[in-house]
């Protein structure tokens, strides 16, 4: 089966305008103004297939959003190609913009004084929804996220999460084939980070839908994504399975002993992170794990022991630091 | 899509919307009524004085202020609301969920909006345009009522295509809100028929903010004045004004990248 989206050697150059500080500066800039060129996404390459969900990752201003925009045609590319459904996204056909969405977490499309129900039905007209099947997938909608006592509350009376969640409906509603999720879960609290995300999985399942998702939010990478993408000031660093990102970037294990002598001193086996009630957490090379674990058993009394991989949050800042140093 | 199906949708949705406020509805009438008062003391106060105005009789003034009233609601109900959202659409960045649609944008971003209430100021215009032609106790032949509602509607999409190139420069500026302030300011000119002012300021009302179109014009229908040749070069305009727009907007559309997030 052929890739949904395929891109190679894309790039987007902003040029922005650029002048010192100060008052001259500012005159000065008015007449003879220079510029400079910002490579907000530089040559990237890389293809998703149907049903992939999967993360993209990277620091503010890596090239994400840019990246996103390219997909769903607001952008024009500065060079490159793109593809998405075998469509060009910058042509902006009906027949491909019918095909895809996009979810902004901090950006909302509903109309803030309706109730969301009426939004839904804009968002029918838009999309020339037939109305049987588009009353089946709104109840289905509702359902999975339990808005239905919410949907006649008009948008500005809801909180933050149920607001979001009304969002990804009015973005679903069409049924697309291609999700770009741009961080969906911002600001929400746990819970409904959780929430959106088993919508988010179960509608991949039930539609065979291509997801491209951008987060902060560790948790929901790891839960969503097979498949991570990061990008670092507009070039890729890492694109593979996540746990191999782990394996490859990952130089530590966590190993978490609880002693029966609480006082006893750990510095000797690695380096100490934490310690309460008992417990200490330590940091310990990967590649002495074994040997350090098999230290701690017979030369102490260990009531408890996990090892566990550093969490992706600091795997992937390290991947960013070493690759800023290199 | 069917635009006019979509308008269709925009509109019942507005409306069901804004039923639910009558409050709203009671503050319009009331500044419906302060408009209509205003605009009658200035005519009295000016028919104290003299006998006609650039060749314009107090009934026929009368017509003039029906149509600026009747063509204000138009503006204040389908063009500005629709043109305010575009504006805060583009200072958010939430264009880009308008430009993700299968829709025309242009048609999108001008049917959005819906302000049911404003029309009280269409109904008292027309109110007005009927006290008018009775007091000028013509006999409006068919033709004549034909011109005047295409004098209108002709005039209406002249004023939406201007506004819509106005907020297009929030593409580039991205705060346009003075600019809309001046606009309103130049139609508060079309109260009076453009013919009163001097030729600078004429040219101004008529090129510029076409208030001569959408409001002298439309009353010269009413009074007998209008010839075919203005009728014509109105059509024209239109054109023009539709097509200029159309431009604007397309160039404006490119140079916007949307707030980044």
């Amino acid at each position: 089966m052929s890739s949904v989206i395929t891109i190679s050697q894309l790039s987007k150059h902003y040029q922005v305008p650029e002048r010192e500080g100060g008052l001259k500066a500012a005159i000065t800039s008015l007449f003879n103004r220079k510029y400079r060129t910002v490579k907000a996404v530089n040559s990237i390459t890389f293809n998703i297939e149907p049903g992939e969900v999967v993360g993209f990752l990277g620091p503010n201003g890596a090239g994400k959003t840019t990246t996103l925009k390219m997909l769903s045609g607001l952008l024009h590319p500065t060079s490159g190609d793109v593809r998405v459904l075998g469509y060009e996204p910058f042509r902006r056909s009906y027949d491909y913009l019918r095909q895809i969405t996009l979810v902004m977490g901090n950006r909302n499309q509903l109309t803030w004084d309706l109730p969301a129900l009426d939004s839904f039905d804009l968002q029918r007209a838009v999309y020339g929804i037939p109305v049987d099947e588009f009353k089946r997938t709104r109840d289905e909608f509702i359902d999975l996220l339990e808005l239905k006592d919410l949907v006649n509350k008009p948008v500005r009376n809801l909180s933050l999460g149920e607001r979001m969640k009304m969002e990804i409906v009015a973005a679903l509603l069409h049924k697309p084939k291609v999700l770009f999720l741009d961080e969906p879960t911002l600001g929400l609290d746990v819970t409904m980070q959780r929430r959106i995300r088993v919508f988010i999985a179960e509608y991949n399942r039930r539609n065979n839908a291509t997801v491209l998702l951008t987060s902060h939010y560790m948790a929901d990478v790891e839960a969503l994504c097979k498949r991570v993408i990061v990008i670092h000031h507009g070039r890729i660093l890492f694109d593979g399975d996540l746990s191999n990102l782990v394996n490859q970037f990952s130089a530590y294990k966590t190993l978490s002993v609880t002693l029966q002598n609480p006082d006893t001193e750990l510095s000797q086996y690695g380096e100490v992170l934490s310690k309460d009630d008992g417990r200490v957490t330590l940091r310990v090379p990967k590649a002495q794990t074994s040997q350090v674990t098999a230290k701690l058993l017979s030369d102490l009394q260990v009531d408890d022991l996990t090892v566990e991989d550093a969490p992706v949050d600091d795997i992937i800042d390290q991947v960013f630091s070493q690759k800023e140093e290199a | 899509m069917n635009p006019f199906k979509l308008a269709w949708t925009y509109f019942r949705i507005g409306m069901m919307n804004e039923l639910q406020y009558r409050v709203n509805f009671f503050i319009q009438l009331l500044q419906s009524a302060i408009a209509l008062t205003t605009g009658l003391i200035g005519l009295s106060l000016v028919f104290g004085q003299v006998n006609n105005l650039a060749g314009w009789s107090r009934a026929e003034l009368l017509a003039v202020m029906g149509v600026h009233l009747l063509m204000g609601g138009v503006i204040r109900s389908a063009i500005q609301p629709n043109m305010e959202r575009l504006m805060d659409d583009v200072l958010n960045g939430t264009l880009d969920f308008a430009l993700t649609k299968p829709a025309d944008a242009q048609a999108l971003v001008s049917i959005r909006e819906f302000r049911f209430w404003q029309l009280t100021d269409v109904l008292v215009g027309l109110v007005v345009i009927g006290v008018a032609v009775a007091q000028l106790q013509v006999r409006m032949e068919v033709l004549q009522v034909l011109a005047f509602i295409a004098a209108l509607i002709m005039g209406a999409i002249m004023l939406y295509c201007v506004w819509l190139m106005v907020t297009s420069i929030a593409f580039w500026v991205i705060r346009v809100n003075d600019i809309v302030n001046l606009f309103e300011g130049l139609y508060a000119a079309g109260r009076w028929p453009v013919g009163v002012y001097p030729d600078w300021l004429r040219t101004g009302l008529t090129f510029l903010v076409p208030v001569a179109f959408a409001v002298t014009v439309p009353a010269e229908a009413m009074t007998n004045r209008l010839t075919p040749e203005t009728m014509l070069f109105a059509a024209g305009l239109t054109l023009m004004f539709v097509v200029l727009a159309r431009g604007v907007w397309l160039i404006g559309l490119r140079s916007y990248s949307g707030a980044s997030a």
